[in-house]
């Protein structure tokens, strides 16, 4: 009978806008909750009878893949982007507010000052004073700044191992969730609410781990998601990988990450798969955008190259007022050959004894001979002074002074020949046939103990109490860190006095030391080594130390104004992306709102429709 | 950032405000703080290039205070300068007007503002500024003068001028002919011979030259070491009038000279420095002998001994002081008394080792352009005039026996002669170095200064202007930006709230 059918169609209407009901609640609780896609009924006519019923066949996602992939990899970006800028913001706060105190430049500025106060009254003893305490505002600023960068690299150490965690919690999630769907017996693909609840949450998981990491996503015709990094090493399937990352508790300039786990000192996030298998991804470069590569990044490169400046800058101090060069006087004892007296005896670990040759060929070759203590460091490299074209030899001296001869005759091999029985007085003698000997000289650090000399050298900065003479050994350069250690000589503490006094009869009023001082500060150029940043290894940066103070400084000002700079890029990019998606699978209130009109009106019509199903029985059954 | 529990509408539409916010929290920094910006990160391009300004600026700072220093210090110079060029002229004036009467301590009324003067130019020496000694050349610490009892009446252990003075007196006078040897003439002896002192001394007058009229008379000399002059009448009796002229050189380097003059037998009293024609030549050998022997006594008791006060001034007053060695009047050499005299001068020696005094303090005000302005007590015009007035101050007569007239006599002389020396020593000697010339140049020193100053004056306003350009901000441009930026967080706001009532949600 037709009435039943109409009676059943109407039910299956109100269990139909029931259903619909449910989804437009759903969709206005969940309307601000992240992640949340828009859901629609999945709704059929079936036939019954003369009419057709309705059946519910289940949810739809309302999801835009093409924009939700290219959101992860925005996410991705601007998890790095902003990361970095956020720390290189930091990093300018270490280097101060420009044109006040508390800046390298007011602290470098303040020991120029007092030395030019000392330059003119050279007997005043506050001005003597005055110019021992700049230099100890210079060292602390450098110090403090060390302390900063040092613990920006400690926060990046954690920040990764933190990221870490955060990651091997949603790769588990992740994972859990694949099982979930496969465990489903109406199949990864169902379209039932759960599913879709189960999808929305996967999804969003998703986009969590991309913020950490650059990752690739495919999904496979069981809804199974697999996850790889950018790179393709797989993270997630139906297992989770487990990342690792061995953090270090204290992070100082000498503790550097490398490749070779043996000598890094340094955590690396590590891949370790169920079956055994891992991979180092912070050694194959896999990660290479998000959270963890920004942390990575500035940890091992841009907050090395800053300390780094530092370094060599508290380097170039300590040695220009410390190093003294001695030129040999070159003698022609039959013509053709050149013959210099050199007196190695004053080099300490570090020091060099430049010579300089032209071959048959009138070849300019600049030799840098450097003092070693330790010859598990030999041979050196060429890149280990900032000279572009020099070639650089170490020199065992904790050998024999034969031994130290033998050594300098091997590096040489015969272009230039050396005797002597005493390194205090070794001749250097040309190849008559091959090269003609040009220049000599011995560079020497005046030690902090020793102030009146009778040179105007004085080591007015010290490696913690020791004195800087740019020593490789085997734990690494005494340059690493230097800025973290700068310490004004105690010995000019105690006795400001010997800043002008560099004999032990100079006057008060003699200004030799002091206009030395003066000169080196600002008038001399230095060259530094390009593993900062600044300059090229053939073309390295040439200056005095207030025009390198001034390239790193706005070095890093440039960096840090082009990170923010990006990042607000990338978060422009990311807004636009998340609108995009809000409007394509968010929950827009006013549809759903009219949605609500329409299902309510249409419950009211099924419902006329059964009580008009029942009037019509009532008649028939009164016809009777 | 988004913020995590709210879904992305509300989270782009709040960043965006967030966003306004934070720009006008920017600029109500900037507006407050005056500057664009609190990091270097935020100065933009012109970073590098304000770092060098401010540095620029700091360093004209510096030459600024250094200037300032330097100007009071070359202005304190001058001033003690200037006083001492008064003291040259004032005790030069004295010396030529005060006369010969002594008072009761043996000085002349001359003297006796030598002395006030003395003390002043010690005191004018050992100026300081601050705690700057500004004539000791580099040892700025040290006063460049002893104190004036020092140098004059020594410290107790060392001896002072007026014993140097009054032990010079005495190896140079000997016994009494300045340490020249006038023979005894020998019956019928026809030649008269006057020597220095043998052994050889450094002291007294030297014979320097002899020149004769005498008629018939032959001089020889001065030859032989030590020096000798004789004149030989020979067999003819010069006639009266007749001259011979001996030349004496004093400690001093002075020339003095005696003319012998023959006079006619029986010229009663016998004038000066002349002597009666004898009968025959050996009897007026002998008279020439004893008037020259009266002549070169009074020449060595009494204008000698001002020459010797001189010379015992310029011992005193060498580095390291000399004084006479042993021997008293007998002495015949001058020893290095450091160990036992007072040094005057205790700052850093004008020696050419130490190079010139004015380069002895150089001030840099300019990244190039260096001030000499330093000074030394010991330079030639200052110890020259120090010394002659603390020899004028230190000389004395006794006066005890004054009324003696050979004593008054002498001392006369004495007196005369200081008065003469000192007033030739204080004059200016063309090719020397003289006050004027030192003031002359810390006067080139403060116009150079002063140049620098007025140019390095505009060159940091250049860059102040220029580094406001990349630090500072404009204050209209800022309040303009607010206000605009007000605005549009205002609408913002309202756009906001409207858009969230415009819901259907409040029409059903």
């Amino acid at each position: 009978m037709s009435l039943n059918d109409a009676l059943s169609i109407a039910m299956a209407g109100l269990r139909a806008n029931q259903a619909a009901m449910s989804l437009v609640s759903s969709n206005v609780a969940n309307a601000e909750t992240p992640g949340y896609v828009k859901k629609t009924i999945n709704q059929v006519a079936t036939n019954a009878g003369y009419g057709s019923s309705v059946t519910i066949v289940g949810v739809n996602r309302e999801l835009d893949q093409y924009i939700q992939a290219q959101l992860r990899t925005e996410t991705s970006g601007a998890g790095y982007a902003s990361l970095r800028s956020n720390f290189l913001q930091q990093l300018q706060g270490m280097y101060g507010n420009p044109g006040s105190t508390g800046t390298l430049e007011a602290a470098f500025a303040g020991l120029t000052t007092a030395v030019q106060a000392l330059a003119t009254s050279a007997d005043s003893q506050s001005a003597r004073i005055g110019v021992v305490n700049a230099a100890a505002v210079l060292s602390q600023q450098l110090n403090s700044m060390t302390q900063g960068i040092q613990s920006l690299r400690g926060a990046a150490e954690t920040g990764i191992s933190d990221s870490v965690d955060d990651a091997n919690a949603l790769m588990k999630q992740i994972a859990t969730i694949n099982n979930s769907l496969a465990a489903n017996p109406a199949g990864g693909t169902s379209t039932d609410s759960s599913t879709a609840a189960l999808l929305d949450q996967r999804d969003q998981y998703i986009t969590q781990l991309s913020g950490l990491m650059d990752i690739r996503v495919t999904t496979n015709g069981a809804n199974q998601v697999t996850v790889f990094t950018g790179s393709g090493v797989q993270l997630v399937g139906q297992e989770a990988a487990t990342l690792s990352f061995n953090a270090q508790g204290t992070v100082t300039p000498n503790t550097e990450w490398s490749a070779d786990p043996s000598k890094s000192k340094l955590g690396s996030v590590i891949v370790s798969f169920a079956n055994g298998g891992s991979i180092d991804l912070t050694a194959s470069g896999a990660i290479k955008s998000g959270k963890i590569a920004a942390y990575t990044e500035l940890r091992d490169k841009t907050l090395v190259e800053a300390q780094d400046q530092l370094d060599q800058f508290a380097a170039q101090i300590s040695s220009a007022l410390s190093d003294k060069t001695t030129a040999a006087t070159i003698t022609t004892p039959v013509a053709g050959s050149q013959a210099a007296t050199l007196d190695l005896s004053g080099m300490k670990s570090g020091n060099i004894t430049h010579l300089s040759y032209t071959d048959a060929n009138n070849v300019q070759h600049q030799i840098s001979l450097m003092r070693v203590d330790d010859p598990s460091v030999l041979p050196l490299s060429n890149n280990l002074t900032a000279d572009p074209n020099d070639e650089v030899y170490g020199i065992d001296f904790s050998a024999s002074p034969a031994s130290i001869v033998a050594q300098l005759n091997t590096a040489l091999n015969g272009k230039l020949t050396f005797t002597g029985v005493s390194i205090a007085a070794v001749t250097v003698n040309n190849n008559p046939t091959l090269t003609t000997l040009t220049a000599a000289s011995v560079t020497t650090t005046a030690l902090p103990g020793s102030l009146t000399s009778g040179n105007p050298q004085v080591a007015l900065f010290t490696d913690t109490g020791s004195s800087y003479t740019g020593a490789i050994s085997g734990s690494g350069s005494q340059i690493t860190g230097l800025a973290g250690r700068l310490t004004v000589n105690s010995a000019l503490l105690a006795d400001p006095s010997k800043l002008v006094l560099y004999g032990p009869t100079t006057a008060a009023g003699d200004t030799t030391r002091v206009d030395f001082i003066m000169s080196q500060l600002t008038k001399a150029t230095f060259q530094y080594t390009p593993s900062d940043g600044v300059g090229s290894a053939s073309a390295p940066f040439k200056g005095t130390l207030l025009s390198y103070m001034q390239q790193f400084t706005s070095a890093q000002g440039a960096q840090a104004s082009a990170a923010k700079q990006l990042a607000s890029g990338q978060d422009v990019v990311l807004a636009t992306l998340q609108e995009k998606m809000t409007t394509t699978s968010g929950v827009n209130i006013d549809d759903e709102m009219a949605h609500l009109l329409s299902l309510q009106n249409a419950y009211s019509a099924n419902a006329r429709v059964m009580s008009t199903v029942n009037d019509m029985y009532k008649t028939l059954m009164q016809a009777f | 950032m988004t913020i995590s529990g709210v879904s992305g509408r509300t989270s782009y539409i709040g960043s965006g405000i967030l966003d306004l916010r934070s720009q006008l929290d920017t600029l109500t920094q900037q507006l407050s703080s005056g500057k664009v910006s609190t990091t270097y990160e935020g100065q933009g391009s012109g970073r590098s290039l304000a770092i060098t300004l401010r540095s620029q600026i700091t360093a004209i700072a510096g030459y600024s205070d250094t200037a300032v220093n330097l100007n009071t210090r070359i202005g304190v110079a001058n001033l003690s300068l200037q006083r001492l060029a008064q003291i040259g002229s004032t005790v030069k004036g004295a010396a030529v007007s005060a006369g010969t009467t002594l008072d009761n301590t043996g000085q002349t009324a001359g003297q006796k503002t030598a002395n006030l003067s003395f003390v002043d130019s010690v005191d004018m020496l050992n100026t300081k500024s601050g705690d700057r000694y500004l004539f000791s050349g580099r040892a700025t610490d040290t006063a460049p003068v002893a104190s004036s009892t020092e140098i004059m009446d020594g410290d107790g252990i060392k001896d002072g001028l007026k014993t140097v003075i009054a032990e010079r007196k005495t190896a140079d006078l000997g016994t009494g002919l300045g340490r020249l040897t006038i023979a005894p003439q020998t019956v019928g002896s026809t030649a008269v011979a006057i020597a220095e002192e043998t052994p050889a001394t450094l002291f007294g007058m030297k014979l320097t030259n002899v020149a004769s009229t005498l008629t018939g008379a032959t001089v020889t000399g001065p030859t032989g070491t030590p020096a000798a002059i004789s004149v030989d009448l020979g067999a003819t009796n010069p006639n009266p009038g007749d001259k011979v002229k001996f030349t004496f050189t004093l400690p001093d380097n002075t020339l003095e000279t005696i003319d012998m003059t023959a006079v006619a037998a029986g010229t009663t009293p016998l004038p000066a420095n002349s002597f009666e024609l004898g009968a025959t030549t050996d009897i007026t050998a002998s008279n020439l002998n004893a008037a020259l022997t009266t002549s070169v006594g009074d020449l060595a008791k009494g204008t000698m001994v001002a020459a010797s006060a001189i010379a015992a001034g310029d011992n005193f007053f060498d580095t390291p002081p000399m004084r006479v060695g042993a021997g008293g009047a007998a002495a015949t050499a001058l020893i290095n008394g450091s160990a036992d005299t007072v040094s005057w001068y205790k700052g850093e020696p004008d020696i050419p080792a130490n190079g010139s005094a004015r380069g002895s303090a150089v001030a840099q005000v300019d990244q190039s352009i260096t001030v000499n302005y330093g000074a030394r007590a010991d330079e030639q015009a200052l110890r020259s005039q120090l010394q002659t007035v603390a020899v004028f101050a230190a000389f004395s007569i006794d006066v005890t026996n004054l009324s003696n007239p050979a004593v008054a006599k002498a001392a006369n002389a004495q007196v005369a002669a200081l008065n003469q020396r000192v007033a030739q020593n204080l004059a200016p000697v063309a090719g020397t170095q003289s006050i004027q010339d030192i003031q002359a140049d810390f006067a080139g020193a403060s116009v150079s200064i002063k140049a620098t100053t007025d140019r390095q004056t505009q060159t940091k306003a250049l860059s102040e202007t220029l580094l406001d350009s990349i630090e500072g901000i404009d204050d209209n441009e800022v309040a303009a930006k607010i206000l605009a930026l007000q605005t549009a967080l205002q609408a913002s706001y309202q756009t906001t709230s409207t858009l969230y009532q415009m819901s259907l949600v409040k029409f059903l």
